[in-house]
């Protein structure tokens, strides 16, 4: 009997059904996330971890093209620096289980550490989409820069700045990509940040105001 | 919420279009980036020193073992093989114990000349790799996987390579040499 196993996919096959399943996946958490009660923002930001790691382990076939950058830009953004290292080592973790673990998970991480702590530093000028995506862009390089510097572990300091032009192209890959992902995500998911972000806004409301 | 909603939509379209475009012409821009940034990595002396001269000119392709894990067949030194499989001389002075197979021509990638050149061993070069975002990943070459922090290392005209093999260009006279390095 022919199963499964037995149909060969192609290339663009197989992205086509990542592309299908990161959608699936996508719409799932966000199904869930209309269930849950406001405030929830721990869970939330589970839920993105969730859709980082698959976003990146599905999004594998296409060259440095993932949302994990944008997400933990949106979230130094919306839930500032702390939960934004929270995120980006979770997803650089998680995600590096299933494609592969070593000493470059933590230049990962650290990447988007700092692309979440770039997030929440320029917050309050981060006010319109275009100023998102842009940043979202810039940010594809500072990450690449980021993980170029893990060369140094095998070449002097000298070689850095051609290993950083040899990348330039990944770098702009990573940053078409950033663009796409913040076109589509920022607006839907600062919204869905804010919702969650309402105990933390009445607390700091309630809090006396003093001269 | 971010200011005029057409002007969302046409930014969420543009930036569809611009990926789309550049995941298209990732290869092609990859490919002519290599070539214009190869010359930014001065070459270490002289690639073909240490070769035979029969090869002066042509496309060689170099495996090095480490000192303790040598390969059985090629534990004697460095072993020549020229691009028809024939295995003509052994240098026993040299550093490194493996073998160099050489006399290609017409080759651009790196990935294609690696696997024609070990080929022609009938599988004692054998390669192993997985394909990533990044391009094909060596993984074993020889039944040799290094492990731990160990890595097969590419260097390409005596300098490492600032690409992965998949994405090398090589001129007429390229030496790609493969080494077990430690992070």
């Amino acid at each position: 009997m022919l199963g499964a196993h037995a149909i060969e996919v192609g290339p663009l096959g197989m992205l086509a059904i990542n592309i299908s399943l990161l959608v699936l996946v996508g719409w799932a958490l966000l199904r869930a996330e209309r269930g849950l009660p406001d405030g929830r923002e721990w869970t939330l930001l589970v839920m993105l971890a969730i859709f980082g790691i698959f976003g990146r382990v599905l999004l594998e076939p296409l060259p440095n093209i993932q949302p994990v950058t944008v997400l933990v830009l949106l979230v130094g953004v919306h839930m500032g620096a702390k939960r934004s290292i929270a995120l980006a080592a979770v997803i650089a973790l998680g995600s590096n289980m299933l494609i592969g673990h070593g000493l470059w998970t933590l230049y990962q991480a650290l990447g988007w550490s700092l692309v979440g702590c770039l997030g929440a530093f320029v917050a309050p000028r981060l006010n319109t989409l275009p100023r998102i995506a842009g940043t979202a862009a810039l940010c594809g390089f500072l990450f690449g820069w980021v993980i170029s510097l893990s060369i140094l572990h095998t070449l002097g300091p000298s070689m850095l700045p051609a290993y950083i032009i040899a990348g330039l192209p990944y770098d702009l890959l990573h940053a078409m990509g950033n663009l796409f992902f913040a076109a589509w995500l920022a607006s839907p998911l600062a919204d869905i940040i804010n919702r969650h972000q309402v105990v933390t806004l009445e607390a700091s409301e309630n809090v006396p105001v003093t001269a | 919420m971010f200011g005029i909603f057409s002007a969302e939509n046409r930014l969420k379209a543009l930036s569809a279009i611009w990926l789309v475009f550049f995941v298209i012409s990732a290869s092609a821009i990859s490919h002519e980036w290599a070539r214009m940034t190869s010359e930014l990595v001065a070459e270490e002396g002289e690639p073909h020193y240490g070769l035979p001269d029969l090869w002066d000119g042509q496309q060689v392709v170099c495996i090095h073992f480490p000192d303790n894990s040598t390969h059985p067949d090629y534990s004697d030194g460095r072993h020549h093989i020229d691009y028809d499989g024939t295995d003509f001389m052994t240098d026993s002075d040299s550093n490194a114990t493996g073998a160099c197979v050489g006399g290609f021509s017409g080759y651009e990638n790196g990935f294609d000349l690696m696997l024609d050149a070990t080929n022609v061993t009938g599988g004692k070069l054998e390669v192993g790799y997985s394909v990533s975002e990044w391009g094909p990943y060596v993984q074993s070459i020889g039944g040799h996987e290094p492990t731990g922090d160990a890595y097969w290392a590419l260097y390409h005209d005596g300098a490492m390579a600032m690409v992965g093999i998949g994405d090398l260009v090589v001129d007429e006279d390229s030496v790609i040499v493969w080494q077990v390095d430690t992070w």
